[in-house]
């Protein structure tokens, strides 16, 4: 038997195989993630396992914040680190340098729970949500320089509006530094031109996989974060993306985006054009309208008022005149009657008034006769 | 009544205003008269307000 080493040395020579094997300084291990617990440090630790074992397993916190996808226990995941060893405690764990994440079911788990725990917080909130500028001067697209989508953004813009200044911030739209990458690109607008009045953020189609920065925190948050209004212009119609349910805006293409991003001065002026017809349109209409209004009430109008008026009273005098002749005692006379006056030319009209002797005088059209009343009464 | 600085509206009501009180039988014809010329100057005031509305609206249909 050979001669007994101290625990020490058992686990510092363990400690040496380790350090010096090839496949144990750099493995890749297939597991599902149970117990994980997030320490106040920062550090994550969790197990590893699989049908029959298990692996502990350590993720120190500068490297979790490089790891693109929320972790949770059940999660099926591929974790890349070295093997090291607790020597003092004797226990070995799986120091993790990256984790991958592979299959559409386990990308889709993934993108799940990143929408709930954003969602929770009130990150999709439409009240959060900014209006887009009318008159925009200024957009910055952040998207990949090569590729089909920054010149069809910018295509589309310069012939809707030759008004707006257009600002290409290059980016890369896929793998692992991608969404860092674009996280720094929205922030750095923001802070070195504020002025910017819409962002569009986004690219072309693509798989899960090759869209997936959009999906990572880091660029929900900077989107969140963004004073600056961010339409999400990711993949074809039917991609839908965290940066999608974050932004102000969303477009299903990255042509779309352009169409929100500026209005169409063509059919602006077209639009002005329509006002001004219509104002001068109306405006004619009511000058016509009181027009016809004033006419209503001209001096002709109130004349004939007056002249109606000065007939009906003509009428009248000449119906009072006709009336007053009738009663005439001149006319009378001239229809052959006589009017008996007394010696004062006082017409006498009753017969009452004259006694037998009592002298008058008979006036008649052509001549007065003096009479003598022989007797009263008779014919 | 200061007509000088009457609007269009206030002239024209007023105006209207004249021509139902000539309607009224009641009126005498010294009332009826004065009232006639007060509504003419009304009515002249509405109708240069008006006639230059119509010269503004020629302006602009030709920009």
């Amino acid at each position: 038997m050979a001669k007994p080493v101290k625990v020490a040395q058992l686990n510092r020579y363990i400690k040496q195989i380790l350090t010096s094997d090839p496949i144990l300084t750099n493995v890749s291990v297939i597991g599902e993630i149970s117990n994980i617990k997030y320490h106040s440090t920062g550090h994550v630790y969790f197990t590893l396992k699989d049908e029959t074992s298990k692996v502990s397993c350590f993720l120190p916190a500068d490297v979790l914040r490089h790891i693109r996808y929320e972790l949770e226990d059940g999660m099926e995941i591929i974790a890349i680190g070295y093997v090291s060893i607790f020597e003092r405690g004797g226990t070995y764990s799986l120091n993790i340098k990256d984790i991958e994440l592979t299959g559409i079911g386990n990308l889709a788990a993934a993108f799940e729970r990143l929408k709930a725990k954003l969602a929770a917080e009130g990150l999709f909130d439409e009240s959060l949500k900014k209006p887009l500028p009318e008159f925009p001067e200024k957009v910055a697209i952040v998207t990949s320089a090569t590729g089909a989508a920054v010149q069809d953004i910018t295509k589309i813009i310069k012939s809707r509006n030759n008004y707006v200044d257009i600002f290409v911030y290059p980016v890369l739209v896929q793998g692992p530094g991608a969404a860092p990458d674009i996280a720094a690109a929205i922030a750095d607008i923001n802070r070195r031109f504020p002025e910017t009045d819409v962002m569009i953020v986004g690219r072309g189609g693509g798989s899960m996989e090759e869209l997936w920065a959009f999906n990572e925190e880091i660029v929900a948050r900077a989107i969140h974060e963004s004073l600056i209004p961010v339409i999400s212009a990711v993949g074809h119609e039917t991609d839908f993306t965290i940066s999608d349910f974050v932004a102000d805006r969303r477009a299903e293409t990255p042509t779309a985006a352009a169409v929100m991003a500026v209005p169409d001065i063509g059919e602006l002026k077209k639009y002005i054009a329509s006002l001004k017809d219509e104002l001068l349109r109306t405006l004619k209409h009511k000058a016509e309208y009181k027009t016809k209004l004033l006419e209503a009430n001209s001096p002709e109008a109130m004349l004939l008022y007056i002249k109606n008026k000065i007939m009906t009273y003509e009428m009248r005098i000449k119906y009072a005149n006709s009336q007053l002749q009738d009663l005439n005692p001149a006319n009378i006379i001239e229809r052959g009657f006589a009017a008996i006056v007394d010696e004062n030319g006082k017409l006498i009209s009753s017969a009452d008034r004259l006694d037998k002797g009592d002298k008058f005088t008979a006036v008649f059209r052509d001549g007065k006769v003096k009479a003598e009343v022989l007797e009263r009464g008779g014919n | 009544m200061a007509e000088k600085e009457m609007k269009f509206e206030e002239a024209l009501a007023a105006l209207e205003n004249s021509v139902s009180e000539l309607r009224k039988d009641n009126v005498s014809l010294e009332d009826s008269i004065r009232i006639f010329e007060e509504g003419t100057k009304l009515y002249e005031k509405c109708e240069s307000i008006l006639n230059n509305l119509k010269q503004k609206i020629e302006v602009f249909e030709k920009e």
